[in-house]
């Protein structure tokens, strides 16, 4: 029901903004718009399936901890 | 990159609104919790050292008047450390930024008006709402942001009137009563909300605004107008609810709504007033949005950014309903990371930028000098 939904969505959106880029013969637009659709309907699926997916904050914070531990250390933040 | 053009009184309104955003709700908690009843303090040194700051950043777009923050930042690290420079900013903004401020109108939402509604029916209609003004494009939502302004104004105008009869001075009392010290971390708080995530609108302007020489002053101007709204929203915070109590709430400027009383007769009107975080909110993920859209689309070299909006709006709506995972996270992601990284966006990163500009100029000077006195 849910996956069907997304489809459905996603059907929806590739047919409202297809015909243009075709017309208007706008190739990387194309590229760009199939792979953010491809992105956001994976995304969704996933969510449908696996109810608790970790957040991409996880990979920032960690990625700019020793930053935000210099900051804590010389008091500027808390 | 799509040519249009928007007025300098836009571009001052869209500078407040995107200023006063989701920092309306949530400033007056973020500094209550670090200076107490001195919040108004620092938020008074926050605005000196953010409108310094401020004349940094827009000292870039003094200097490269035609070119937005991609463009810029291609011309000076080169092409390619440029672009990836630019890509993971955006990346880590558009996580932090319009994923962020959905989620923050859901759960508002859902805690503070319709409880039992889910957050992703809030999300879903809200986001929807964004995309479409995206799609429409920058002068559209400039004209919006024009005409909604006079009535933002109106509510926080009628909000801060309101409640002048429940100010209670002694509130404010002591007065740095802990001395200076923990006035710092407040004061950094405060920047790193309300002024440093401005560099992204170095995307909008000037490149985007129809007379760029006074661009920068209608920045300043938009800039100073949001500042004192937040700055009269920490204060009415502090000398209504008290610091203990504004420290304590999630949404201390809703409590303050709540608050409204007059004559047992005029209250409850927080409902209405909630219109007004509703007007900031949109502009505040709008232009993170469009900033972001424009971003990738100048790194990929895209023409036109409307293809690219509903999707990558897709993804903004659906990473929205699982970025925080609760509200201790939300809380330790605001203090240790989403600080920090607002200093390498909003501070580190322009200063950098001058610095390669400096070098530069320095150099070409030396090259001529070269050719003038052959050894």
């Amino acid at each position: 029901m849910n996956v069907a939904l997304i489809l459905m969505t996603a059907a929806l959106v590739v047919w409202l903004e297809l015909p243009r880029m075709l017309r208007e013969r706008e190739q990387r637009e194309l590229w760009g718009f199939s792979v953010l659709l491809l992105l956001g309907v994976g995304i969704s699926l996933t969510q449908t399936f696996i109810s608790d997916i970790p957040t991409p904050l996880i990979l920032v914070a960690s990625l700019l901890k020793p930053f935000s531990d210099f900051l804590t250390a010389i008091g500027l933040i808390q | 990159m799509p040519n249009v053009k928007i007025s300098l009184r836009q571009l001052t309104i869209i500078t407040a609104l995107f200023m006063i955003g989701t920092a309306i709700l949530i400033v007056p908690s973020a500094l209550a919790v670090k200076a107490k009843q001195d919040a108004w303090i620092a938020a008074l040194i926050g605005i000196g050292i953010g409108s310094l700051i401020l004349a940094l950043q827009l000292l870039l777009s003094r200097l490269y008047p035609d070119m937005n923050l991609v463009q810029i930042s291609e011309k000076l690290l080169g092409k390619w450390l440029g672009k990836s420079v630019c890509f993971l900013l955006l990346l880590i903004l558009f996580l932090g930024g319009p994923v962020a401020v959905l989620q923050e109108i859901g759960t508002f939402l859902t805690v503070q008006i319709m409880p039992e509604t889910p957050i992703q029916a809030i999300i879903i209609l809200f986001g929807a709402i964004v995309l479409m003004g995206v799609r429409l494009g920058l002068e559209v939502l400039a004209r919006s942001a024009e005409l909604l302004f006079p009535w933002f104004l109106l509510l926080f105008l009628s909000l801060s009137i309101l409640l002048f009869s429940q100010v209670k001075w002694e509130n404010a009392l002591p007065i740095l009563e802990q001395g200076p010290g923990p006035l710092i971390p407040a004061v950094c708080s405060f920047i790193s909300i309300v002024y440093l995530p401005n560099m992204i609108l170095l995307m909008i302007f000037p490149a985007s605004v129809n007379r760029q020489s006074e661009a920068n002053k209608a920045v300043f101007i938009g800039s100073l107008i949001g500042s004192l709204i937040l700055l009269l929203i920490v204060i009415l915070s502090i000398l209504v609810l008290g610091p203990t109590i504004t420290e304590k709430t999630m949404y201390p400027s809703y409590l303050l709504a709540q608050k409204i009383n007059i004559g047992n007769f005029l209250q409850r009107i927080e409902v209405i007033m909630a219109v007004m975080w509703f007007i900031t909110l949109f502009f505040r993920i709008s232009f993170y949005f469009y900033a972001t859209v424009a971003g990738y689309c100048q790194i990929f070299n895209i023409k036109n950014i409307q293809p690219l909006v509903i999707p990558l709006g897709w993804i903004l709506t659906t990473l929205a309903v699982f970025i925080y995972p609760n509200v201790m996270f939300e809380h330790n992601w605001e203090a240790r990371t989403w600080t920090p990284f607002s200093f390498i966006f909003g501070l580190l990163f322009p200063l950098l930028l001058l610095g390669l500009h400096g070098i530069r100029k320095i150099r070409s000077k030396g090259a001529p000098k070269k050719s003038r006195f052959p050894e």
